[in-house]
């Protein structure tokens, strides 16, 4: 009996959709998008490529031979050779390196600068924030290119300073959008409680703005990730990136540009076209997350 | 596709694609021939010039002051002013070239010390003759302004001149402190002499009298400021009547400040070296990229292109120009800075140089990087062709290639490869086995070179010789610079001066040093010298550089370039040309063209 009787409720229950928890509703929502899953996978096959592929593919990146320089894509180099002999299939994975770490931790680290100064600004408000927000605008009226090539000119660049330097270019735009979130955040309910009973303020901007602010800064960090990795190529196109032995796809691309007028293509359009695919990549990862995001905000 | 992209995402979508296709376009543009109509088929009596890159004139009066000395003022000088010794490459080789010079003849007393110089009889371009008196006026100026005179040398003129004397109108003679070699004090000394008109510019204010003013010291000091005021105000250039009166075979017609300099073929010069082309524009470029953009855009008749664009040379052959590469006078090296705290002392020892010598492979850099356009270079005296002066030990190399040689003399030195590749100092001391005086134990070789930045060439050059030196054991990082920073921070200095970081220094993508005809380097290499940056000293070579300078026996050179040859007060580099030269097919007289252009040679 109890079991004929328990039968219609679960007929019932069989009928109504299984619940779904919101991270589930987000990721599904994410991987219908077909460009973010293109960038994620063009991402992904970056990092393998330039991380994993010199253990498949070793080349000799650190000493040049002019015995065999200048070489066509063919046997033993399958794109060829640059000015110096350098293998160029092993330069393009050794450059992927430079490009995807120095873009990746400068976009990091410029979005996590930009959500500490926006959330301070933004929840101080007043004479504070108006301080801080003058520095973001005075920061953003000065064009990062020509701060970054007077940096390059006065310093012997290297990866660590190229993230330090772009980083600290590029973490005024987070820092505002962060800020807005802020004003909107501090006057919600939970935050004004939570003040009332007497956490500290460092408790409500640590524990409860920042956190509501992931999205935000998740989807931007694409984009600085994305925007880094083309300041990096603009910076070595100008001939002031990292140094030789090493290289990044910029400094791949400028040394190459001359060889492309003597119709050495090898040299130019596979550093050339790893930029814009990554470039496109994170843009689409990011524009994928943000509608992933919203998934919570229609909710 | 792009339709759920936000407004940011695409318009980063579309900038990296416009980089792509801009990409492309360049690559594709470079595939295509052109026509093969000259550049300026149909303009023919007019020449478009393109100064080195990023290099504008910034001076017009015949005495260059400190700032004002480049070859470029100097071209557009000598154009409108004739000078009285011209040496060039024009009979093949450097030497004098009497033709676009106001001497006519040179002669020299029995003891070695006076020489006389008879002018050609020409006239100024209001008419009046060009008479000794405009050499004396020269002379005046210089004498007692010496401080201001940016070829003013410690021993050297004006200050090695005992007397002037005008002999008559067109025949004036000087006396020296001593005797000097002929060639070298012609090339050197008395190339320096301008004529300068004196019954113009003897005077100390727009609407002052001209009269004798400059047989004072007081009054030579008023009129070389007049005339050093006058000249640097750039913007009256094309108008300022000073500078209307010229013998030369050009005036000037236009200068603007971003450095288009217009010169005019001269009505009135009388001189052996007349003017063909009417209009000559001289043009100035930011970067070698737009210059040579230029080039294939057929607006420039006269240009060049770097040692890396060679192999497209038939792609301008294809557009109607000629592509040939100019060798200077010259020398290319990176100085050691024998007072640096930290290496200097390495630098030191012969051995250390030694080994740095033999890991520079200067044939494979300048077959393959300068593209056979460079030519090795083993010592002082340029190599290029086959000088009387070259000793033999230059001429057959005294330290040829061999990273495994190099690390054989600094480990038979104390030194020992460690497990990074560097080479440290595991034996002090001053033995003969011992890394030398002041090296400390666990010292690693490593150095630092300021390198000049911009040009591929030198950047592969670079790479190719930080590889070779870790193969030796030597860890060489490259630091670059525009050019005018690498000069400016390799200044003489002491070991506990700020300025002293610096310990290797590369200035020579277009060569590091340009002789006139008699090839000494007591300026970069006497102890002395003023462009002896790195503090070279040896008393031995100052020796054989003053025999050389006055001596009149070849020997005495090539005695000089045999010591420096082995002895390596720099690390010897492949010299490269002075530039590719482009010039649009039927354009002739360019051959004495390198560091300095004479225009009223060219013809179409």
């Amino acid at each position: 009996m109890s079991h004929t009787a328990l039968q219609p409720t679960a007929t019932i229950e069989n009928d109504l959709p299984a619940p779904v928890s919101n991270r589930a509703l987000m990721i599904r929502r994410l991987l219908r998008n077909k460009l973010a899953v293109a960038g994620i996978a063009v991402v992904l096959f970056a990092f393998v490529f330039s991380f994993l592929g010199p253990l498949l593919y070793p080349t000799d990146q650190m000493h040049v031979d002019l015995g065999s320089a200048g070489l066509a894509p063919g046997d033993g180099h399958p794109l060829g050779t640059d000015a110096v002999g350098f293998d160029q299939l092993g330069r393009m994975m050794v450059g992927g390196q430079v490009s995807l770490v120095i873009g990746l931790a400068a976009g990091i680290l410029a979005t996590m600068i930009g959500s500490v100064w926006g959330s301070v600004a933004g929840y101080a408000g007043g004479w504070i924030d108006a301080v801080m927000m003058r520095i973001v605008d005075s920061g953003i009226a000065i064009p990062a290119l020509f701060i970054l090539l007077v940096i390059s000119a006065i310093t012997s660049p290297n990866s660590l300073t190229m993230i330090v330097v772009i980083a600290a270019l590029s973490w005024l735009v987070p820092s505002r959008l962060v800020r807005a979130e802020t004003l909107s955040l501090k006057q919600r309910d939970y935050v004004l409680t939570l003040r009332g009973i007497g956490g500290s303020h460092w408790r409500v901007v640590g524990r409860h703005i920042v956190p509501n602010t992931v999205s935000t800064l998740v989807v931007n960090a694409t984009f600085q990730v994305a925007d880094a990795i083309l300041l990096v190529a603009y910076v070595s196109y100008l001939g002031m990136g990292v140094q030789a032995p090493s290289t990044d796809w910029g400094g791949m691309l400028s040394a190459g540009l001359n060889a492309a007028y003597s119709g050495q293509w090898w040299l130019i359009l596979p550093p050339g076209i790893a930029i814009i695919l990554v470039v496109c990549a994170f843009n689409a990862i990011g524009d994928g997350l943000r509608d992933m995001f919203d998934v919570k905000g229609q909710q | 596709m792009f339709s759920s992209l936000s407004t940011g995402a695409r318009r980063r979508l579309g900038l990296a694609a416009g980089a792509g296709v801009v990409a492309t376009a360049a690559l594709l543009s470079g595939c295509g021939a052109g026509s093969s109509a000259g550049p300026s088929a149909s303009a023919k009596d007019s020449v478009s010039y393109a100064w080195p890159v990023s290099q504008t004139p910034n001076w017009i009066l015949p005495l260059g002051t400190k700032g004002h000395t480049s070859t470029i003022n100097a071209s557009i000088i000598n154009a409108l002013w004739t000078p009285m010794f011209v040496y060039n490459t024009s009979g093949g080789s450097m030497g004098l070239d009497k033709q676009a010079s106001m001497a006519k003849d040179a002669t020299f007393s029995a003891d070695g010390k006076t020489v006389t110089v008879t002018m050609n009889k020409t006239s100024w371009s209001d008419g009046t003759p060009v008479t000794s008196r405009d050499v004396e006026f020269w002379y005046n100026l210089v004498k007692n302004n010496k401080d201001q005179w940016a070829n003013t040398a410690a021993g050297k003129m004006p200050d090695s001149i005992t007397a002037f004397k005008a002999v008559d109108d067109s025949t004036f003679s000087m006396t020296f402190d001593a005797a000097y070699n002929h060639e070298w004090l012609t090339s050197t000394q008395l190339a320096l002499i301008r004529v300068m008109p004196a019954h113009a510019w003897n005077k100390t204010s727009d609407d002052g009298a001209v009269s004798d003013l400059d047989r004072t010291p007081e009054g030579a000091k008023a009129v070389f400021a007049y005339l050093v005021k006058a000249a640097e105000d750039m913007g009256s250039y094309s108008t300022n009547p000073l500078w209307k009166t010229t013998n030369g075979p050009y005036q000037l017609a236009s200068f603007d400040a971003s450095g288009k300099v217009v010169l005019a073929k001269s009505d009135k010069y009388n001189g052996a070296d007349p003017a063909s082309i009417k209009t000559v524009n001289l043009l100035p470029f930011t970067s070698a990229s737009a210059e040579e953009n230029a080039l294939r855009s057929k607006t420039l008749d006269y240009g060049y292109i770097s040692a890396a664009s060679m192999p497209q040379k038939s792609q301008f052959e294809g557009k109607g120009y000629t592509v040939t590469p100019k060798p200077g006078w010259s020398v290319t090296y990176m100085p050691y800075n024998f007072n640096n705290p930290t290496m200097g002392k390495v630098f030191s020892q012969l051995y250390a140089r030694q080994a740095i010598q033999k890991s520079i492979d200067q044939e494979s850099i300048s077959k393959v990087v300068w593209n056979d356009t460079a030519q090795p270079g083993y010592g002082p005296v340029p190599q290029g062709n086959d000088s009387e002066y070259l000793s033999k030990d230059q001429k057959d190399n005294p330290y040829p290639f061999s990273t495994a040689d190099a690390q054989k003399l600094l480990t038979s030195h104390g030194w020992t490869i460690g497990s990074d590749g560097i080479a440290s100092c595991t034996s002090p001391g001053t033995g003969a086995t011992d890394c030398g005086d002041g090296i400390a134990k666990d010292t690693k070789f490593e150095m630092t070179v300021l390198s000049q930045s911009g040009s591929t060439e030198t950047d592969n050059m670079m790479n190719e010789i930080r590889s070779s030196l870790s193969k030796t054991g030597i860890s060489f990082k490259v630091q670059p610079a525009p050019v005018n920073s690498v000069l400016a921070q390799s200044q003489a200095c002491q070991s506990t001066d700020e300025a002293c970081k610096w310990q290797l220094s590369f200035f020579g993508t277009s060569g590091s040093w340009y002789f006139s005809a008699y090839p000494t380097g007591e300026k970069i290499f006497g102890s002395t010298g003023k462009a002896n940056f790195g503090q070279y000293s040896n008393a031995e070579v100052d020796k054989l550089t003053d025999a050389a300078v006055k001596s009149d026996d070849t020997s005495a050179m090539q005695n000089y370039s045999s010591l420096l040859a082995k002895d390596l007060p720099v690390v010897w580099m492949p010299n490269p040309v002075y530039q590719v030269a482009v010039t649009a097919t039927g354009l002739k007289g360019t051959g004495p063209d390198v560091d300095l252009i004479y225009p009223q040679r060219w013809t179409w």
